[in-house]
């Protein structure tokens, strides 16, 4: 495709567990920049590996990942920011502190990087709880957190591996919502996990159906919903036909 | 409830339900205490020391041998299960050992109770490292923490609840520790005195000792919860408030 610039290339991923068990198999997909991609698939299909892969925290068997043009062969969080459910927030540090921890890695002034710290706050909507502790935050409150963490280092790209799995359903979809108000503020491409079929549609440029184990690309879904979405949309024929087109496909992989 | 308690102290033996040796009344012991207060404050320097020395070397044997233990997975099968069942041991068995090994002077105490105290803290700070959740250090990886930032950043702060409980109990030990080793073979200390003046059925001289045994515990576990509870503030995690987005 010329002229359109990938944030992540991927080409013939594949993935064996200890020589023997095929985990990932033939993978390629490409998402280009500034795109919203959800990778949707029965539980224990690899794509949580896949993520890692993506983010550089795991390494593949074969095949080749390319993040910006470039290989990822580890973490590097100034390209990509992984957020994940809400269990990975540092329990002993207050929600500021925990969004200034990848700051603080890096040695980014005190000053500079309070400022940054309650800038994102804001923008996830927590202005005024930044001295809270995670175990003082609701679930929806801890997610937003950690959304404000991945976007802190202001990486192009962001991994999202099943961030909302724990909420509750109106949490959850409250949460996706925000989470599109506040991809629209910024330019990053991103690829979001998840195994809730209506909020890939809700949420997605593109979904990618992944079979059960070992992980195979089945079907690519263009979601032609235009921007940006709102809850009714749930209820039109198109939404309902692209989330019956992912359940069939998932449903015929044994 | 203490006033209670203080009050039958005082009557109890008064009244004659108790004879004296059995149990002094509040105002003898405390007159003991009055009376030879040098006597016990030399005792209680010495066995303060001892318990110093003792806690010392447990908190810093324990972390370390901890740290190892739990980081490091193939020792920790190999070891832990050892180190547990010793913990089982009855380690006041190998005190005479130890009078033999370091003399009956300070050094014999402080050893025992260090060995003794030490088996508490490292078993709980292999336990804080081993059970971190994966996903802190999954987390810090993926922000680009170094191995030294991901131990001193998550690994430290993350299993330190747990050490401190270690070191709670290490600590509580290292008391019982020196002061059954005092009773057991010493000239100097709370617990000498404790034999010392049991042997000559001086009753109100062991219950003064008992009772600046029990003020020395009561001191210590104020002192740890109030240390304990300035550096963890998270421990409460669990409590969450009603889910409000």
């Amino acid at each position: 495709m010329a002229g359109v610039i990938h944030a992540i290339e991927v080409e013939g991923l594949s993935h064996v567990y200890g020589g023997a068990v095929s985990a990932l198999e033939n993978i390629s997909f490409s998402v280009a920049a500034g795109r919203f991609t959800v990778i949707v698939g029965p539980s224990g299909c690899g794509k949580t590996s896949l993520l890692m892969m993506l983010a550089g925290l795991r390494a593949q068997s074969q095949g080749t990942i390319l993040c910006q043009g470039r290989p990822i062969p580890g973490p590097d969080p100034q390209r990509v920011g992984v957020i994940f459910q809400e269990a990975s927030l540092y329990p002993w540090l207050t929600a500021v502190e925990n969004i200034e921890f990848p700051l603080s890695l890096r040695g980014t002034p005190k000053n500079e990087r309070r400022k940054r710290a309650g800038a994102m706050l804001e923008l996830v909507g927590l202005a005024g709880f930044g001295e809270r502790y995670p175990h003082e935050l609701s679930g929806g409150m801890k997610q937003r957190v950690s959304i404000a963490r991945g976007l802190v280092q202001d990486p192009p790209v962001l991994l999202m591996d099943e961030p909302f799995a724990a909420l509750d359903e109106q949490t959850r979809m409250t949460m996706g919502h925000e989470l599109l108000r506040i991809w629209s503020t910024t330019s990053k491409t991103v690829v979001f996990i998840t195994h809730s079929l209506t909020e890939a549609v809700y949420l997605a440029d593109e979904v990618l159906v992944m079979s059960a184990r070992p992980g195979r690309i089945i079907d690519r879904i263009a979601v032609p919903l235009p921007r940006p979405r709102s809850y009714d949309m749930m209820a039109t024929d198109v939404f309902g036909r692209l989330r019956d087109r992912i359940w069939q496909q998932i449903r015929k992989t044994p | 409830m203490l006033v209670i308690f203080l009050l039958l102290w005082e009557l109890v033996p008064r009244t004659g339900l108790l004879p004296e040796l059995f149990l002094p009344s509040l105002s003898s012991t405390l007159d003991v205490l009055y009376q030879d207060w040098r006597i016990y404050a030399a005792a209680l320097w010495v066995t303060l020391y001892e318990v110093a020395l003792a806690m010392l070397i447990a908190c810093a044997g324990g972390i370390a041998a901890g740290a190892v233990v739990g980081g490091i997975a193939r020792l920790r099968q190999l070891l832990l299960p050892v180190f547990s069942s010793l913990y089982a041991v009855p380690i006041v068995i190998l005190y005479p050992v130890f009078t033999a090994w370091f003399g009956v002077g300070s050094e014999s105490k402080v050893a025992f109770a260090g060995i003794y105290a030490f088996f508490p803290v490292m078993l709980s700070t292999a336990a804080g490292i081993r059970t971190i959740d994966p996903q802190f250090l999954l987390a810090a990886r993926s922000m680009g923490a170094t191995l030294t930032q991901q131990v001193t950043r998550v690994i430290i702060p993350a299993s330190l609840p747990t050490v401190f409980a270690g070191l709670r109990l290490g600590g509580a030990l290292a008391i019982i520790g020196v002061v059954v080793a005092e009773m057991l073979t010493a000239a100097a200390g709370i617990g000498y005195l404790v034999t010392l003046n049991r042997t000559i059925l001086d009753s109100p001289r062991v219950f003064a000792a008992l009772l600046m045994i029990l003020i020395l515990s009561v001191a210590y576990y104020l002192l740890a919860r109030a240390v304990e509870s300035r550096f963890i503030v998270w421990q409460s995690a669990g409590k969450e408030l009603p889910s409000t987005v």
